[in-house]
């Protein structure tokens, strides 16, 4: 877009604006001028124009309600039960109105620090579980027990091969 | 807003007196209904209060006020989607034409039915807008609201903002075509 030229503003959504903000008198008088000038040869835009002009002036007559005149008196009652509900209230009321959302960022914090060093230091501790009666039998334990039980196995194995091999020889 | 922060509960009432009647008017177009569009406004006042102790300056005021109002609305209307409350506002709609809106000559019976239904068409046109659609339109119309602050207070990009109100205005123009070159009974 030159300085004297225009890309078409109805070309896409989000560049329509300048159209709506000349009909709604918001348009600073630079791109007043050119929109102006754009509009000379496009008849699309001069006709758009048209009509949301025609648009905002229908809304215009939409006139809103008077306030009731106890308005102000209504809220100041509600402001009083505020300030005169205890303690614990007040705290709900304030959870409840996003007091707490500050606090988010720093648990967020806490938590990514705590699973760090408990990472960390996942290595060095030796993991124990208290299944086993409250015991402690630790994981390298675990593991002996499963190897002198396949120790075993093997010779047993061993050992009814051996038995069948010595009686076939007798035989 | 920084001095009510501190504690100051005539600059709360400062707050009140200027913001007070756009709010409202906000939430009446919104919701359509005058009873309900003061409870929200209360309900918007009374939160202010609450957490004004927590208040930090990140946006505007009105900016901040008119998110709150959103959300309220926005919840209000999605509460009420069954058919009673559809019946309720309808009523509403009927009772809500006071005679002071009208202008201090004294008009005829037909210029009043022409009024009557020239605004009841502008309500319906905007009643059948998407919520977040309607909600821009009168932040954009009737508040004034830059398109940066309906974007904060709608919780979405600027761009979608713009998108938003292009079809918003395209649907109103279709339903509203008719009433162009027709002004109101004077």
């Amino acid at each position: 877009m030159t300085q004297r030229e225009m890309n078409c503003p109805l070309l896409a959504e989000d560049t329509a604006d300048v159209l709506l903000d000349y009909s709604a008198g918001r348009l600073d008088k630079t791109r007043s001028v050119r929109l102006l000038r754009h509009m000379e040869t496009c008849g699309a835009c001069a006709a758009f124009l048209t009509e949301q002009t025609a648009l905002w002036s229908a809304l215009d007559e939409w006139e809103p309600e008077p306030v009731s005149m106890d308005f102000n008196r209504r809220l100041w009652q509600g402001i009083d039960r505020i300030a005169g509900a205890p303690w614990y209230r007040r705290l709900a009321d304030a959870l409840r109105v996003g007091a707490w959302k500050p606090a988010i960022p720093l648990t967020a914090a806490v938590l990514i620090v705590a699973a760090g060093f408990i990472m960390d230091h996942q290595g060095t501790v030796p993991f124990t579980t208290s299944a086993a009666g409250g015991n402690g039998v630790s994981v390298m334990e675990v593991d002996q027990v499963e190897q002198t039980l396949d120790d075993v196995q093997l010779l047993k194995q061993f050992d009814s091969i051996v038995t069948e091999a010595g009686g076939s020889t007798r035989m | 807003m920084l001095r009510v922060r501190d504690g100051d509960e005539d600059s709360f009432r400062v707050l009140l007196d200027k913001h007070r009647n756009p709010l409202i008017h906000f939430l009446y177009r919104m919701v359509q209904n005058q009873p309900v569009s003061e409870e929200l406004a209360q309900e918007v006042f009374l939160r202010i209060y609450r957490s004004r102790t927590s208040y930090e300056p990140t946006a505007r005021f009105t900016t901040w006020m008119f998110r709150i109002a959103t959300h309220l609305a926005l919840n209000w209307l999605r509460d009420e989607k069954n058919e009673r409350a559809q019946e309720r506002l309808d009523e509403d709609r009927g009772s809500d034409l006071p005679a002071r809106e009208l202008p201090d000559r004294k008009p005829s019976v037909e210029q009043r039915m022409v009024y009557q239904a020239r605004l009841q068409e502008i309500r319906d046109a905007i009643a059948v807008l998407p919520e977040k659609q309607r909600a821009a339109v009168l932040m954009h119309k009737y508040q004034e609201m830059e398109y940066a602050q309906i974007a904060v207070a709608l919780e979405c990009s600027e761009s979608a903002v713009k998108s938003l109100l292009f079809r918003a205005y395209e649907t109103l123009r279709a339903r509203l075509a008719h009433m162009a070159g027709r002004r109101m009974p004077a």
